[in-house]
């Protein structure tokens, strides 16, 4: 549908002559494109598998900030949050996670920061 | 509605049927070089001071001395309490009031559990008291292990810890 109206869009910018063969031609190799870019999305840039929400997963696990163990799953050895693109949370638990750290960061029981001691 | 007795001294206050109060959970950490007798005395009077304006304790933990993840005023260690509690709107400036005038105490956290609990159906847990960490008196201040051990998949790198160096580097 989109490709439709992208053609559209395109063979109008062209214009009036020739509209129909040019358009004809052009949409062929979009689709081939848009093949490729379909596959890209779906094997990923090289990096491994497609990451699952721990706590979508397992729906007895609850975010608590008293449970220092398994936030510490979600910090980096200096301390900071791990970003989502790398714990592969949905959106709704990293936030979760992301204030259950921040609790526990309160009460001492994570870290706000770590020396690094040589 | 019947009226919360506020007798200062007794265990908790009788509440009416249906009485909705909020459910608080606080965490305090005290003194770790405190006497059990004396943590247990704060502790008792939290309670009181909960019981007072007519809210209802529900559980106490006592986690015993663990170990902080920064230094907390020139500790590495305190004794953590947990209480969970019931109570209006005034419970958590009040027992917070009071937990700053205890010098003992060196942190607290108050989080809402949940809003509008009956109080009059609402079980008391009984209180827990766990051992703690185990007692390392060398490098107390150290980490034994670090943080965020947890594996990624090789891709730490783009987490962009600024000035962070490789563990071999120089």
């Amino acid at each position: 549908m989109s490709d439709m109206k992208r053609e559209m869009a395109f063979g109008d910018r062209v214009g009036g002559a020739g509209r129909a063969g040019a358009g004809g031609s052009r949409g062929g190799s979009r689709e081939e494109r848009g093949g490729g870019g379909d596959l890209e999305r779906g094997a990923g840039r090289g990096f491994g598998r497609r990451k699952v929400c721990r706590y979508c997963a397992d729906k007895n696990l609850k975010v608590d900030y008293k449970n220092a163990a398994d936030l510490k799953y979600f910090i980096t050895e200096r301390g900071k949050i791990v970003p989502r693109r790398i714990s592969g949370n949905c959106a709704r638990h990293q936030r979760e996670v992301a204030t259950a750290i921040k609790r526990g960061r309160q009460v001492a029981l994570l870290p706000f920061t770590v020396m690094q001691h040589q | 509605m019947q009226q919360i007795e506020t007798q200062s001294s007794g265990g908790p206050p009788q509440h009416a049927k249906g009485t909705m109060l909020r459910e608080y959970e606080t965490i305090f950490l005290v003194r770790p070089d405190l006497a059990e007798d004396l943590v247990d005395k704060i502790v008792e009077r939290m309670r009181g001071i909960v019981h007072r304006d007519g809210g209802k304790v529900i559980k106490v933990e006592n986690w015993g001395k663990k170990k902080t993840a920064y230094e907390v005023q020139r500790n590495f260690r305190a004794i953590f309490i947990r209480f969970l509690y019931l109570g209006g709107t005034g419970a958590v400036a009040e027992f917070e009031r009071n937990l700053r005038m205890t010098d003992d105490v060196m942190k607290y956290q108050s989080v809402k559990v949940a809003d509008e609990v009956d109080a009059s159906t609402r079980a008391v847990e009984a209180d827990v008291k766990l051992p703690g960490d185990p007692e390392m008196p060398e490098r107390a201040g150290r980490e034994p292990e670090g943080f965020g051990a947890a594996d990624f998949g090789g891709r730490r790198d783009d987490l962009g810890d600024e000035g962070e160096l490789p563990p071999e580097a120089e």
